[in-house]
């Protein structure tokens, strides 16, 4: 990564039909860097990618490569919307060609289905792919003219466990060799993996910016040491006398902010009680609690064995104006580190 | 050399995507299959009778030829800006060097090819089953040049007409919409005699008027009328040219960009 700016944009602004869907970004992303964008559905990201790649008009200045977004380079940029549909009907090397056949120069095809992993799907209509195959030729459709700057509207929806980390993997080395990343998406643990530094977009506003450690700290909350049993409520008190903060919960005392070092006080104060637990649990901040904080989107619901659906808040649903369009909601791919039921954040 | 490789790349694609939707293949050649065999072979023309069809055969093939230069283009064009919609594909190209002009004219090519040969089916069956008697001579090959500047006109008519609609249905209604009125007051199927005196400058607006007046000139008689109606083959082929270029411009700028 060097300090080149490739992606800028300063006091950026876009509305919908008086819904407003960029409230004054700015941000700056560097030459080599991965920038992960995180956000409620909703929040302006596929709007921001719009107009950083001149797709969409917006307010304010918004450049690539140092030329307005719509003016820049376009053999340089590799684009995967979010809900990008291309023909059904060609195979995957046909897409990948024909997106290929539209630059001066691209890569060979071949290699750039072994790179996402579908060299031995390449004769096979897009439409017969599976949902993460098609996905990952989306993906290569974007790789295709080698660009120096990629945005990736939420690229592993859809995509299994294996496949993600592979494209992760890909991901990095891109960026390790020069090419800058401009990644959306709902997975935080993705951000976390890839992004050297991550955004926040909430109601069109930047709300944080910085590395994935960085908004940890200023922003994910204290660590929590969780102690379970049936019979733990007896040790609140000791707990208290002993300096810690405690909140009791069902057959559960939860103790925030303990640092690695006080945790063997908090066994000693127990086992001093006589209390008995089944479980001990320290658990540090996340990403996602950073997400959960800032977007003060909480999930409240309890699942309840066969029942239809888990009630609460969810993101997906938020009832926010979508800029995601129509089954943004369905393409989701949920958080892999989603907080746990009965857990009230 | 670029744009041709771009040019290429949509147009291969465009053509692959076609001929692999087999229903899409199969309605494109029937719909006007099926049309020579009601009017050609149930309905038939009564030459000397009243009304419609009443004149020789050869008459009504630029009405024939019409149907297929206006309806393939306007719903195949309209629908595939609609589809690329639907699949965000138009803003996934306005980050790639093709620009709305090149997209248009590929799509516009493989069109041309394929209204090429349903022309050519058209021609054959209209001659075969409804015994049309048309002077063969080098003028035909001016077909050629009418079916492919019908075909860029309406290319660019079905490129407004997908960007303005919100789907694909809505673009299916809008293009119906256009096209009945103008395949039948274009001098193709009714002839002007059968229209009120005070409509016929109104036929004379139509752009498929000139391929019908020019390619009944280059198959059946010289015409015979006064102003526009009297021009022969090259110049309603001029015309049908002008109007061309002036279609696909504004369709080449209605293609969507982006989102």
């Amino acid at each position: 990564m060097n300090d080149a700016t490739v992606v800028r944009a300063v006091d950026a602004r876009k509305s919908y039909d008086g819904t407003v869907a960029l409230d004054g970004v700015s941000l700056d992303v560097r030459e080599g860097e991965v920038f992960g964008l995180i956000g409620p559905n909703g929040a302006g990201k596929t709007t921001l990618v719009r107009a950083l790649t001149g797709t969409a008009d917006a307010e304010g200045t918004l450049e690539l490569f140092g030329d307005a977004a719509g003016d820049s380079d376009r053999s340089r940029i590799g684009l995967l919307p979010q809900e990008f549909g291309p023909p059904g009907r060609l195979t995957a090397r046909e897409l990948v060609g024909y997106y290929g056949g539209l630059y001066e120069e691209s890569r060979r095809v071949d290699d750039v289905l072994t790179d996402v992993g579908l060299a031995d799907d390449a004769d096979t209509w897009y439409e017969n792919l599976s949902g993460g195959q098609k996905r990952r030729a989306c993906v290569a459709t974007a790789l295709v003219n080698d660009p120096d700057v990629l945005f990736l509207d939420e690229p592993t929806t859809g995509i299994d466990p294996a496949g993600r980390r592979a494209l992760w993997g890909l991901l990095d080395s891109l960026a390790d060799s020069g090419v800058t990343v401009f990644l959306t998406s709902h997975s935080m643990e993705e951000v976390e993996r890839l992004a050297d530094r991550v955004g926040l977009l909430r109601d069109g506003e930047l709300v944080a910016v910085g590395t994935p450690a960085e908004l940890v700290v200023e922003h994910g909350g204290p660590a929590r040491f969780v102690v379970a049993g049936p019979d733990v409520g007896a040790g609140a008190d000791p707990l208290r006398d002993a300096g810690f903060a405690v909140e009791v919960g069902t057959d559960e005392l939860v103790l925030g902010d303990v640092t690695p070092a006080e945790l063997g006080d908090a066994v000693t104060a127990l086992a001093d009680a006589g209390v008995d637990y089944e479980s001990l649990t320290w658990t540090e901040p996340t990403l996602e609690d950073v997400y959960l904080r800032l977007t003060g989107e909480t999930f409240e619901g309890t699942f309840t064995p066969g029942a239809s659906a888990v009630e609460g808040d969810d993101a997906a649903t938020d009832g926010a104006p979508d800029e995601d369009g129509p089954g943004g909601a369905g393409v989701d791919d949920g958080d892999a580190s989603a907080p746990p039921a009965e857990v009230d954040r | 050399m670029t744009r041709t490789r771009r040019i290429r790349a949509e147009t291969v694609a465009a053509t692959r995507s076609f001929l692999r939707r087999r229903t899409a293949v199969f309605f494109t050649f029937f719909f006007p299959l099926l049309l020579v065999l009601i009017f050609g072979v149930l309905v038939r023309t009564q030459p000397g009778g009243g009304g419609l069809f009443a004149r020789p055969d050869a008459y009504y093939l630029p009405g024939y030829l019409a149907t297929v230069v206006l309806f393939t283009p306007l719903s195949r064009i309209g629908s595939e800006i609609a589809r690329h919609r639907d699949g965000h594909r138009f803003e996934k190209l306005a980050t790639t060097p093709l620009t709305r002009g090149e997209w248009l004219l590929a799509h516009t090519l493989v069109n041309v090819g394929v209204i090429g040969v349903a022309s050519l089916l058209v021609f054959g069956l209209v001659t075969l089953v409804t015994g049309a008697e048309i002077p063969v001579s080098g003028d035909l090959l001016l077909l050629v040049p009418f079916v492919a500047l019908a075909v860029v006109l309406f290319c660019g008519v079905g490129a407004v007409l997908g960007r303005a609609s919100d789907s694909q249905d809505g673009v299916i209604a809008a293009s119906n919409s256009v096209a009945l009125p103008l395949l039948f007051l274009s001098d193709t199927f009714v002839s002007p005699d059968l229209l009120p005196e005070w409509f016929l400058p109104a036929v004379n607006l139509s752009p498929l008027t000139y391929f019908s007046r020019g390619v009944r000139a280059v198959t059946f008689a010289a015409p015979d009328g006064a102003g526009l109606a009297g021009v022969g083959a090259v110049g309603n082929l001029a015309i049908l040219a002008v109007l061309s270029v002036v279609c696909f411009a504004v369709g080449a700028a209605a293609v969507p960009r982006g989102e």
